[in-house]
Order: structure tokens, then sequence, then C-alpha cells
């Protein structure tokens, strides 16, 4: 195991295995996104309080926690680029903001549509939107901290640092609903053996979650193989991957 | 008369503005990560080639 990580750490080796991983990735990506949305938007049936209105947790929820899980990748590959000095993880932690970035928006704003013919409101300013919002932010700039520099290395550093600094706002979302009076229901999943969802809402669900992930995974391959070229474009094996001449 | 109340002949009734417009921005995010994607696949290949082409020269 060891053994294969120092190999991905290789920029050569990891170029050639994101390529060899990204249909692993798209293909039931595609697979589980379509039967998630028939699933959730024609086979199960209306919240008894909700009403059709609760269709909307098939992309809330799972880009909710994309956004903290996208983020909590973001920090520990930044972490072990800054520990061990692995520039693969760099790439990673780079790459992964902006999907994250765009997971946290689709979230607030779904949730803000949530609202309004729930609450009453698109938006309120309670401990869990807040907190999301801020998540947001933090995506934002650790994207512009990451832009300021020119030098990739002090860029990640800096940045890198910024996201270990602002893993705390994770418990924070998390617990908000727990630890403040808030508009926003409570967790569903505090029993996992005895989810308060009937099933056939819950499977709809874990399957647009499972399709959210590898949303994440093919984002992050497609990126990252770029990113590599740039980072290591005075490399022989970038020029014969872009020119096609043979090593 | 209200914007979801006009919307409202589409499936899902009175929810169908809110319904709808959660699941077309998401789409519309998400097809935009794919697009940046291959932009830049497509800016970064090309950048490299000319480079390569000048340092030949």
């Amino acid at each position: 195991m060891w053994k294969w990580i120092q190999k991905l750490a290789s920029p050569k080796v990891f170029y050639e295995t994101t390529n060899k991983l990204i249909p692993w990735f798209f293909w039931p990506f595609i697979a589980l996104i379509i039967i998630g949305l028939y699933w959730g938007l024609v086979l199960a049936p209306a919240d008894y309080q909700q009403g059709e209105s609760f269709r909307i947790i098939y992309i809330h929820v799972p880009s909710a926690w994309m956004s903290m899980l996208v983020y909590f990748i973001m920090a520990v590959a930044g972490g072990i680029g800054l520990i061990w000095q692995i520039k693969m993880a760099e790439v990673v932690a780079k790459v992964s903001a902006p999907i994250g970035a765009t997971f946290t928006l689709i979230a607030l704003v779904t949730g803000a549509v949530w609202g309004k013919p729930m609450w009453g409101t698109w938006w309120v300013w309670d401990a869990r939107l807040t907190s999301e919002l801020i998540l947001l932010f933090l995506y934002l700039a650790y994207i512009s901290l990451n832009n300021a520099f020119d030098n990739p290395k002090t860029a990640a550093k800096a940045s890198s640092i910024l996201a270990i600094v602002g893993l705390v706002n994770l418990p924070i979302i998390h617990y908000s609903v727990k630890w403040w009076n808030t508009l926003h229901q409570g967790s569903m999943f505090n029993d996992i053996s005895n989810p308060s969802m009937h099933p056939d809402m819950l499977w709809p669900l874990l399957i647009m979650v499972f399709a959210f992930q590898f949303l994440y995974g093919v984002l992050v391959l497609v990126n990252a193989r770029d990113e590599v070229l740039v980072r290591e474009q005075n490399s022989r094996w970038v020029r014969a991957v872009v020119t096609g001449e043979k090593l | 008369m209200t914007l979801a109340e006009t919307l409202s002949f589409l499936p899902y009734g009175q929810y169908a503005l809110y319904i709808w417009l959660s699941y077309g921005i998401t789409f519309i995010l998400i097809v935009g990560l794919f697009v940046r994607a291959s932009i830049n696949y497509k800016k970064i290949r090309s950048q490299l080639k000319n480079k390569y082409a000048r340092e030949n020269d």
C-alpha cells in the first residue's frame, strides 16, 4: 500500500493513473444519476407534510454533504502536501476547491429555493445556513489565495494553512442544528439503523449521494490531470504526451 | 397570479417552480464544471504545444 502511494506521488504515474480512472468514475456517475433522478422524481411518493417540494432533497442533501466532504479532502490533501511535500496532494487540494465551492453554492441555492415554499422566506440568518455560507467564503478565500502567488509551492503552502484552519467550520455546520434553535430540520441519520425516512424515499437519496461522489471523483481526476501537465511542463514526459513525440 | 401559480401546470403542481428551478440551477452549475474542465483541457494542451514549438525553432 505504502509503495503504491509512493508510486502515485510521481507526477507521471499520477497522470497515467488519472487517465485510466476517469471512465471508472464517469460511467457509474451517469448510471447512478439516471437511476437516482428517476427514483427520486418519479417513483418516490410525495411527503405527507411537504408534498412534492421535498424532492429538492435529492440534490440539496447530496450537495451539502459533498460540500463538507470535499472541504475535508481538500484540507487533508493540503496537510499531506505541507508535511510530506507531496506535490500531487497539492494538486488534489487545488483542483478540489472550485468543485467544492460549486457543491456549496448548489446546497445554498437549492436550500433557499426549498425554504421559500416551506418557511415562507428565501433566507434566514440561522446557524446552519450561515455556517454553510461561511464554508463558501472559505472555498473562495482558498481559491483567491492559491491564485495570488506565482510560485505554486508558496501558493499551496499558504492556501493549505487556510484550509486546515477552516476545518473548524465543519463540526459547526454538522452540529449547528443541535447546538442552536434553527429553522433547518435536524439530521435524518442520528441512528443509522433507524433513519427517519421511509426506504422508498431514502434509497434514491443514497443513490444520489453516491452519484455526487462519483461526480466529484471524475471532476477531480480530469482537472488534476491538466494541472499536472502545467506543473510538469518542463519534463520530457509531458512534452511527449502533448506533442506525441517518443521519449 | 404568482409565478408559482402560473407554472403549476408543470409536473409537481404548486411546487413545480421551486423543484424545476432547483434542478435547473444544479444542472447548469454541474454542466458548467464539465465545460470549464473541457476548455482548460484544450487551452493547456494548445499553450504547451505552442511553447514546445517555440523551443524547437
